[in-house]
């Protein structure tokens, strides 16, 4: 219903685009110059004029009058039973809900049948009724815009005045949601430290953790939450990828960009972007049941022994697929070096290769530098991997063998676990907002780095 | 062929010729960019191509270094011989030719190192200096004769790419000095510099030809009329006249050469 309403103001609104523009057209009639704007614009003013008007007016009444009838429906729950609790009114409200809608509902009683005839009552009147008034703002808001029109009417002018708040109006969407989940992070994690009773250090410095063990009353335990094995285990296995990573997204960028015909890096460019593209979830498994397997079977017949989920295998898998970052962005940085400099280089009768080693990685180093570092950023946020391959107990060790778990694959494991989610969030948010923190800075490094290195040649 | 040879070897006899170039054609993929071209280039002396845009010389200068190789639609027929040698000869390694036959740019290119490592950066890689100190001694020389030594010797550790436009032209000079070159090959040198610049440059390459064979691609003919003994004018892909730069510039023979030097043509 609210997509229909939707669609029916999008074509009343063209239907005053249309009519603007016929006026202004027959204004304009043999000498359309007189116009200060083209009958175009005059039609495009009505359209979003009429087409704002009528979705806010479809927003907020929608939003208000369903909030209102909502609490209308509650109260005549209460006033039929006022001893019920919170969540036994919001559960007999949705049965109504789907009694009215043909639907099963838990239970059927006469309280939830007179609801759910209430609901089917107010509902149409509910959806029909908001269709009416947005119609009407919609037509009210095009009518005006189009007895309003004459030959000097400012048409373009609005028009645009109005696109250049509705782009404005998007940019604050997308930044307004950045700083809520920021203010959240930040929430949430001061809400745990107050839950264990400020011990931050224990947090940073400790090394067990166990947050949820005996955990009574949403009270933790600080000396069970020391989040070093985390951090230690993200960092060995970031350590492993980009071991992985770096030497060969480096050679294969310097390969595609100094060696390779052209023909060879036409396929083999776009080739390995598709590596790029393949979903983490598909490296997990990938790493959880063929890579770790196989590790363990060579380690067996060299006399090692590897856990079936390992730090290794995880950190392998993880540096595939960081390659086609590392290599992509050192391959722009290193095109970017100027031909001049490698001509300079060859016309004193150096070879190649000491052009690349000497001449062209130096040049290209800041930039080589920050694909690296935004490809470690990838590499400590990257979950799906993590959680199918290196495990989940908390082990402080150095051993690429064994399992370790890291800050993403915690965080997984409180939020989808099935303690009660008020006490499980303060450490998953705490994690979380520590991984931002460490991105963040290594973001901004990357940054810097790229931007001094741009002013080199600028 | 008999012919060809004899004056080939006519040609090695005399030993003021550098270099003998002997029906050189250049592709571009389809385009012919230079046609059958001749040309000797004396020993220690400045050379100067003069032309329009587009005639082909600097395409034929980089054909005297094999610069053209890092090109992979390019196509080089024909003789050039360096010395009596083929430098297009199947054993000939471009990367040592390119150790005698240094190269200039038409803008300065000084690599983000320092001014030191920019100059030792050549006889290093040609292990020129068997230690420090006759690096030193290399880099000093080669500054002095590139004429930069006295603005630069107090910063050899900043970077090249923080001098002004006129001293990195004169440091990518002195770079190519210092691998000890025998020809030096300028790929229009001065166009992306000032007139006070320009005259520095002038002075330096007049200088150099006590010891070196330059050869110029200049856009200027009052500058082909300063620094060259020789001039050589290319047009549409053809040497239309070669010979004395006082001859070329007072007394053509081509109606060609006239024009453009008065400037009716390019």
């Amino acid at each position: 219903m609210f997509g229909l309403t939707f669609l029916a103001v999008f074509a009343l609104s063209a239907l005053f685009y249309a009519l603007a523009r016929n006026k202004a057209a027959v204004l304009g009639g043999d000498t359309p110059r007189i116009l200060h704007s083209r009958p175009n614009y005059h039609g495009f003013l009505a359209f979003l004029l009429s087409a704002i008007a009528g979705i806010l007016v479809l927003l907020v009444v929608w939003v208000l009058w369903g909030a209102w009838i909502e609490s209308r429906f509650i109260a005549s729950i209460l006033d039929a039973q006022p001893d019920l609790s919170p969540i036994e009114v919001e559960l007999a409200l949705s049965d109504a809900r789907a009694l009215s809608e043909g639907g099963i509902a838990s239970r059927t009683d006469a309280l939830r049948e007179q609801v759910a005839r209430e609901i089917s009552g107010q509902t149409a009147l509910h959806h029909y009724g908001t269709m009416i008034l947005s119609l009407v703002a919609a037509a009210a808001a095009g009518l005006w815009c189009l007895r309003a029109s004459h030959v000097g009417w400012r048409a373009r002018n609005r028009s645009e005045t109005i696109i250049r708040r509705l782009l404005a109006l998007m940019a604050v969407i997308a930044v307004a949601t950045t700083a809520g989940i920021v203010l959240s992070l930040i929430f949430e994690t001061l809400n745990f430290f107050n839950n264990i009773d400020w011990q931050v250090h224990k947090f940073l410095f400790g090394t067990t953790w166990s947050p949820l063990s005996g955990v009574q009353e949403g009270k933790l335990d600080p000396d069970k939450v020391g989040a070093i094995p985390l951090f230690a285990g993200t960092l060995l296995i970031t350590v492993i990828a980009m071991l992985v990573a770096t030497p060969i997204g480096l050679f294969a960028a310097i390969y595609l960009s100094d060696f390779a015909s052209a023909g060879v890096r036409a396929w083999a460019k776009p080739m390995l972007e598709i590596l790029a593209g393949i979903p983490t979830v598909v490296y997990g498994f990938f790493a959880a049941i063929t890579l770790a397997p196989f590790l363990r079977n060579t380690g067996e017949s060299v006399g090692l022994s590897i856990a079936s989920e390992s730090a290794l295998a995880a950190g392998v898998v993880m540096g595939i697929m960081i390659i086609p970052f590392i290599s992509s962005l050192s391959d722009d940085v290193i095109n970017a070096v100027p031909q001049s400099l490698r001509d300079g280089s060859y016309g004193l009768g150096a070879t190649k290769a000491e052009t690349i080693r000497q001449v062209v990685l130096p040049a290209a180093l800041p930039g080589i530098v920050s694909a690296v570092l935004l490809g470690i950023s990838r590499a400590v946020g990257e979950t799906m991997i993590v959680v199918m391959a290196a495990g989940q107990g908390a082990n402080l060790t150095a051993n690429p063998l064994e399992a370790v778990t890291t800050v993403t694959v915690q965080i997984v494991m409180l939020i989808t676990g099935d303690t009660e989610a008020s006490t499980a969030a303060g450490p998953a948010f705490t994690l979380g907002f520590t991984l931002f923190c460490m991105t963040l800075l290594m973001n901004v490094v990357a940054q810097r780095i790229v931007r001094k290195y741009r002013e080199l040649y600028d | 062929m008999l012919d060809d040879q004899k004056s080939m070897e006519r040609v090695m006899a005399d030993e003021d010729t550098k270099i003998t170039a002997k029906g050189v054609d250049v592709f571009y993929g389809d385009t012919h960019a230079i046609k059958s071209v001749d040309v000797n280039i004396q020993n220690r002396a400045v050379t100067a191509f003069i032309g329009p845009s587009g005639c082909g010389k600097s395409t034929f200068l980089r054909c005297i270094n094999r610069m053209n190789d890092t090109i992979d639609i390019c196509r080089v027929t024909g003789d050039i011989h360096l010395d009596g040698q083929d430098i297009y000869a199947r054993d000939v390694d471009p990367v040592q030719l390119r150790a005698r036959v240094g190269m200039v740019f038409q803008k300065p290119n000084p690599f983000p190192k320092s001014i030191y490592d920019n100059v030792s950066y050549g006889p290093k890689i040609h292990g020129l200096a068997k230690n420090k100190a006759e690096l030193d001694e290399i880099v000093e020389k080669s500054l002095r004769r590139a004429a930069i030594w006295d603005e630069v010797k107090d910063r050899l550790d900043a970077p090249g790419t923080g001098l002004s436009g006129g001293q990195q032209q004169r440091l990518c000079i002195g770079r190519a000095i210092a691998t000890a070159p025998e020809v030096l090959l300028m790929d229009e040198p001065c166009s992306a510099l000032d007139p006070i610049a320009t005259a520095q440059v002038e002075e330096l390459i007049d200088e150099l030809r006590q010891d070196f064979t330059v050869v110029i691609v200049t856009h200027s003919m009052q500058q082909a009329a300063r620094v060259s003994q020789k001039t050589a004018f290319f047009h549409l892909g053809n040497l239309v006249e070669y010979g004395e730069t006082d001859k070329i510039f007072t007394n053509p023979e081509d109606p060609r050469t006239e024009s453009y030097i008065t400037g009716r043509i390019g």
